[in-house]
């Protein structure tokens, strides 16, 4: 069994790798010391078993759990954390396991079990990213194959087009399938609806102009060309960039 | 006027004010003084009242008040052995007492010297009475208002330290399974390391759990923030980096244990722990005039909103306001990318 460990903390990545030599059966193939590298390291590796620590920088291991849940060959997640404030959220992710620190090594072992026994039935039945769950840090895209991650803070609009949403953001933009209602009730305070397929985030926006003929434009610092904006959202849109 | 000495004076409870002190004496001499004016105000006395007569009057109930304030003063300490009940019930009656005796011996002095200021010879008994039973009254009204408030003040103190007790410095439960697990993994590998970390742990904690009342110096404190580092960074690694100057401090200087720690804490948590590549944590500390001031900075990713850290920090603010008073300061300012935190304290015994 191909396992990934994750971790910031280089001795608790010692110990676990080194706890599952004794163990046997399983190879470590990478270790991570973020989300992001870990998403990353998956994707490179295929791996089957995750052992992923909560408390990352740059994405935590609770957002690394909801991505994979996108995945198509989602690794068993066990979830591996000093202090246990997080075990609701981690089974809320799909966790097979969720250990505490100091790990026992016969609580790894059962939890390796219920990991095996995951991988083998191939339960995937996760429902994707989970309305009741906190934002997520980043957007997950996949570009010819390969993983994408997109900062959310480097989105500067979403729009929606027949079943993909284009991510725009500051470095180009990529396409991924959410709902673009499921993305205006998660990211709620950070982007606005300003027309039926479009949402923009609000520290981007710099400003509405009228044209000749009666339609509203909201510009966006860094976008050349404005993005319409529907009548129905007009009032709405109005009394926020006042607000502002 | 009480905040002084409750601050000097934490065990033994002062109850009695500091008669001696400037500002109680004022409050006394102010009250005199109004019952001067009420009296020459009184309509009885209208036909007679003269602003002379005014002047006589007050130099004589300043004298009158005076001594009772030295009376006091000077019996402050026998007083507060008794209950604060019979204390004030007897230094009333020492008012009332020397009040009349104050007056039959001014009255005597004007009889002798034939300065007629006074009522006429044989009235030195009513004159004496007269007056004692007016400071009877003013006493009375003037301890009882004091006591009240000494009852209030011992109520709002109590509270303070209940709060400040319930704020006393924890460390956080990640530190310390995230030290067991380092400790677990260094057992294997590096003995020596994990026997350290073990020894780095046990002070933090013995500090931690130690009484409520513990003062400790800011050697000690220092020292402590040292151990923190150590075990922090056995489980950050190359992520922490720590640039420390705290050689000017005055390292027997008197102060809570564990006020400072949290700063540290709170750095590592919130700061360098989230950034992917670490950062460089700052301690800077400086002796001035007034005491001493330590500077924590470290770095902090932008995205992050900070509802812990706050937490954390009205903790420590609220610990400084409660043992140094408006003399003790907190300041944070969250830069772009540096987070900085600025504590003075005055070089003084905290409460």
């Amino acid at each position: 069994m191909k396992a990934l460990v994750v971790d910031d903390e280089p001795l608790a990545r010692e110990r676990l790798v080194s706890m599952l030599g004794d163990i046997g059966g399983i190879e470590v193939v990478a270790e991570a010391g973020d989300g992001i590298d870990a998403l990353e390291a998956v994707e490179r590796t295929q791996a089957e078993l995750l052992l992923l620590d909560i408390r990352m920088p740059r994405m935590d291991g609770l957002e690394v759990a909801r991505h994979l849940a996108s995945f198509e060959r989602a690794p068993a997640i066990v979830f591996c954390t000093a202090y246990d404030d997080h075990a609701l959220a981690a089974f809320d992710a799909n966790a097979v396991d969720y250990l505490l620190k100091p790990i026992r090594a016969d609580r790894l072992r059962a939890a390796i079990e219920r990991a095996r026994r995951f991988s083998h039935d191939v339960v995937h039945t996760l429902d994707g990213p989970r309305a009741t769950s906190r934002e997520r840090s980043h957007l997950c895209a996949r570009v010819r194959g390969s993983l994408v991650l997109v900062a959310v803070s480097d989105v500067d609009f979403l729009h929606a087009e027949d079943k993909y949403v284009i991510v725009r953001h500051s470095r180009g933009e990529v396409l991924i399938e959410e709902p673009l209602k499921a993305l205006e009730k998660e990211f709620a305070g950070r982007f606005v609806r300003i027309h039926r397929n479009c949402l923009v985030a609000l520290d981007k926006l710099a400003g509405l102009t009228r044209t000749p003929d009666g339609r509203v434009l909201a510009r966006l610092d860094r976008i050349a060309t404005p993005l319409e904006v529907s009548r129905r959202n007009l009032p709405a849109l109005r009394k926020m960039v006042r607000s502002l | 006027m009480r905040q002084g000495e409750a601050v000097t004076d934490a065990d033994k409870r002062r109850w009695l004010p500091h008669f001696c002190s400037l500002p109680t004496l004022f409050a006394v001499m102010v009250v005199a003084e109004l019952v001067v004016v009420v009296l020459a105000l009184a309509p009885d006395r209208f036909t007679r009242s003269s602003l002379a007569e005014l002047g006589i009057a007050s130099v004589f109930v300043q004298w009158l008040a005076l001594l009772n304030a030295v009376v006091l003063c000077s019996l402050r300490e026998v007083l507060e052995r008794l209950s604060p009940r019979a204390g004030f019930l007897i230094a009333w009656v020492l008012a009332v007492v020397t009040t009349g005796l104050g007056s039959a011996l001014v009255h005597a002095m004007d009889h002798a010297l034939s300065l007629g200021l006074t009522t006429d010879a044989e009235g030195v008994l009513r004159f004496a009475l007269g007056n004692a039973a007016i400071c009877a009254l003013i006493a009375a009204a003037l301890l009882r208002y004091l006591f009240i408030r000494e009852l209030w003040q011992e109520r709002v103190e109590a509270a303070a330290k209940a709060q400040v007790d319930a704020l006393q410095a924890r460390i956080r439960p990640h530190f310390l399974f995230n030290s067991m697990n380092t400790i677990a993994s260094l057992i294997r590998t590096r003995p020596n390391e994990a026997e350290r970390a073990v020894e780095d742990l046990s002070d933090l904690f013995r500090a931690a759990l130690g009484t409520r009342a513990t003062l400790a110096t800011l050697g000690e404190e220092l020292d402590l923030i040292g151990h923190y580092l150590r075990i922090e960074g056995l489980r950050l690694g190359t992520r922490l980096r720590v640039e420390c100057d705290v050689d000017a401090m005055p390292r027997d200087m008197a102060l809570p244990a564990l006020l400072l720690q949290p700063l540290v804490e709170n750095a590592v948590y919130h700061g360098i722990q989230r950034m992917p590549d670490g950062g460089v944590l700052s301690i800077l500390g400086t002796r001035n005039v007034d005491g001493i001031e330590i500077v924590v900075r470290n770095p902090y990713p932008p995205d992050a909103a900070q509802p812990g850290n706050a937490h954390a920090l009205a903790n420590v603010r609220a610990r400084i306001g409660y043992h140094f008073g408006a003399r003790g300061v907190l300041l944070v300012e969250p830069g772009r990318d540096v987070f900085s935190v600025t504590v003075r304290l005055p070089d003084e015994s905290p409460r």
